[in-house]
């Protein structure tokens, strides 16, 4: 075949995957208890986040209308990762055409879904407003994202369990080692409505349900804390790994006393599909809160889905190699 | 980089692979009435099921996009002779829908499901327990095409030694709801390109494919991935948009380091909408402009329906057998063009003879999410 075409996505990859920018979108989970997880979250995350009924202090009153809880609580991530002003924007954020949006969530239309059908068999479809026809698709969450952000970039939806967060990260850094974007927002997110709670309670010793969303921001060869690679492993302890130690480690929910490390859930509660995110996020405000020594370990997941790991090294510091 | 396709398997309303591709020669509507529905209050009463092989008609088995996958993605790999056991083996699942139907039936009906049966690690497990990971991107109905171009790009990046892209779907309640909603009267059938045409029906199934990185003086793989490209509309959240598809189709011949013109194929999206067949004829129009007399275009979704996360894949193995067997299925349903697909080589009522090498395979999803993906197969 010609390669002349190529020119425009070189096939050399980036190598290095940065952590440029982070959010916490968390409502509720300001208060400080005993424990490391409470402190480490409080430490990141001094900011008092709304809920989902008030996310238009955040968003602005316009295109609310309709949205369901997961996306007002990812707009409000993503509006806070970009340090945006309270309000809609007038025009598309720059650099929003090269930019990709990843999603990980696994309950977010659960209840749209629930009350489109009940709606419809207590009389018919015509009962169901065609508003909330969009939120069928598991999808909406992530389009809705690049909508209101101009983000014409690839375009991803995870729904993956519990190592979905990271699963998402992952495909996050590959759109960028693929050239198809120059930066990658990835956000995590879960409502706490009836029906998410009820799914997330089926789980054999299932704990309940946070409403949560995190954002992170990764772009290549940029300033900030650099990513490694994500591995999947079948153990909640992280595959050995070389180079130095990690200076934290956050765990898998229900875990740390298997594998060491800081449990946000023990602070946060369960957020299932947003998780992977909200520690990666945590430790970038973590590694940039102060001269860090050392890198941090996250690893989401849980005995059904497996885990997953990444390592976030501090700006500067070389990644070991098998790392990444 | 360009990647083999070394196995590969279908599910449709149809039967197998096989039988589907029988089916569409003959220019077969697999469309029946719904089987499991309140029709009469949903306001649509058609749709292309596949036939499970347990129960009745009537009886409806729990978590059957999962069954499908499974089948699928066994027979891909049973078919490419990879061992995930020795390879380090990714599977990514495009779905639009995932097991949504079994939240509707829990929640409504009481019908138990297990939290971790939403997503498909669990069905391909089932199947293929040593694979690396499973991963559940749920991107509509262009998903099984984000998720080939993931799995090329994972190859690309040397993150895996082989890649299982596929992808499934069920019909949900909810979504069913949703179509009825925005007709105006039950669409008695669906006709893409077509005149006059009432909107979109669903269909039902799974489709599976091995990649594998492309090696000289290895056995000669069923097609070559060239490459495919992704883009999202950012514009509205179920209306197309034409500078997004059009973008994604350049976006996917820069990849595959193809011209238009090297084009003989288009597996249209063709969903028999109001909005997406006019904006995609005038988005082809526009690539390919110029190259007279311009690639066959035809389109499955009156023969098998909109199957939804599956639909990318399907239209891609429908493209690679077109081009092996040198014979294109004409576009079920279609008999009269609409106007803005003036110029274009629809394939109406009889199959057509086709020496193209190189095929375009479209795929549009709700939320302006656009894959389309480049092949080409040696003969």
């Amino acid at each position: 075949m010609n390669n002349t075409a190529h020119t425009a996505h070189p096939t050399g990859y980036a190598a290095g995957v940065s952590v440029t920018a982070h959010a916490l979108h968390v409502p509720g989970a300001d208060g400080t208890t005993a424990g490391a997880a409470s402190a480490l979250f409080t430490s990141v995350a001094p900011e008092p986040a709304c809920g989902p009924d008030e996310a238009h202090t955040v968003l602005g009153r316009k295109g609310l209308l309709y949205k369901e809880d997961s996306t007002r609580l990812a707009l409000c991530a993503v509006h806070r990762a970009f340090g945006l002003p309270p309000g809609k924007l007038r025009e598309p954020l720059p650099g929003a055409a090269d930019t990709a949006v990843v999603v990980s969530s696994n309950f977010g239309n659960v209840r749209t879904v629930r009350d489109i059908v009940a709606e419809m068999r207590a009389g018919s479809g015509h009962d169901v407003s065609p508003l909330n026809g969009p939120n069928a698709s598991s999808n909406v969450i992530a389009s809705t994202l690049a909508i209101r952000y101009g983000f014409t970039g690839p375009n991803l939806m995870v729904c993956g369990g519990a190592t979905s967060g990271l699963d998402a990260v992952r495909l996050g850094a590959l759109l960028l080692r693929a050239g198809r974007a120059r930066r990658v927002v990835v956000v995590g997110v879960e409502p706490d409505d009836e029906v998410a709670r009820g799914l997330a309670a089926l789980r054999p010793g299932g704990a309940g349900l946070r409403s949560a969303a995190a954002c992170v921001v990764l772009e290549p060869e940029a300033e900030g804390p650099r990513l490694g690679s994500v591995r999947h492993h079948a153990r909640p302890g992280a595959p050995a790994e070389a180079g130095a130690p990690a200076a934290l480690r956050l765990a898998a929910p229900g875990t740390a006393d298997i594998s060491g490390g800081v449990d946000l859930t023990d602070h946060v509660g369960e957020t299932y599909g947003a998780v992977g995110v909200l520690q990666l996020a945590v430790a970038a405000a973590w590694l940039s809160s102060g001269e860090r020594s050392g890198g941090a370990l996250i690893t989401c997941g849980d005995d059904e889905d497996g885990y997953a790991s990444v390592r976030l090294d501090p700006a500067g510091d070389r990644v070991p190699a098998g790392a990444c | 980089m360009d990647v083999a396709l070394t196995g590969a398997d279908l599910v449709t309303c149809l039967g197998d692979a096989d039988a589907t591709f029988a089916a569409l020669r003959k220019g077969v509507d697999g469309s029946e009435p719904l089987r499991f529905y309140d029709t009469g209050r949903m306001g649509v009463t058609r749709g292309y099921h596949v036939t499970d092989d347990e129960g009745d008609d009537k009886d409806e088995p729990p978590l059957r996009a999962g069954r499908w996958l499974a089948r699928c993605v066994a027979g891909a790999v049973r078919q490419a002779g990879i061992d995930p056991a020795r390879e380090r083996v990714s599977v990514i699942v495009g779905t639009g829908l995932r097991e949504l139907r079994a939240v509707e039936r829990w929640t409504l009906d009481g019908v138990p499901v297990r939290r971790r049966d939403l997503h498909f690690d669990a069905a391909v497990r089932a199947v293929l327990p040593d694979v690396a990971e499973v991963i559940t991107v749920s991107n509509a109905c262009s998903a099984s095409g984000h998720a080939l171009a993931l799995a090329q790009d994972m190859l690309a990046a040397g993150e895996a030694d082989a890649v299982v892209a596929a992808g499934c779907d069920a019909m949900s309640e909810s979504m069913l709801t949703m179509i009825g909603r925005v007709a105006d009267a039950p669409t008695a059938v669906l006709q893409p390109f077509q005149e006059g045409r009432a909107g979109v029906l669903l269909g039902e199934g799974a489709v599976a494919v091995v990649l594998q990185p492309r090696t000289d003086g290895g056995a000669r793989p069923l097609a070559t991935v060239l490459g495919t490209g992704l883009s999202c509309d950012a514009h509205h959240e179920t209306a197309p948009d034409a500078g997004g598809i059009v973008a994604a189709m350049r976006d996917a011949h820069s990849r595959a380091g193809v011209r238009p013109r090297d084009i003989g194929l288009v597996l249209a999206h063709g969903t028999g909408t109001a909005l997406n067949d006019p904006t995609e004829a005038a988005a082809l129009r526009e690539v390919f402009d110029g190259t007279a007399p311009g690639p066959l275009v035809t389109g499955v979704k009156g023969a098998i329906g909109h199957t939804s996360g599956s639909a990318a894949l399907m239209s891609l193995l429908i493209a690679v057998e077109s081009m092996r067997t040198g014979s294109v299925p004409a576009t079920v349903g279609l008999s009269e063009p609409i106007p803005e697909a003036a110029g274009l080589r629809l394939v109406i009522g009889e199959p057509a003879d086709c020496d193209a090498r190189v095929a375009q395979v479209n795929a549009f999803g709700f939320g302006g999410v656009n894959a389309v993906s480049i092949i080409r197969v040696d003969r």
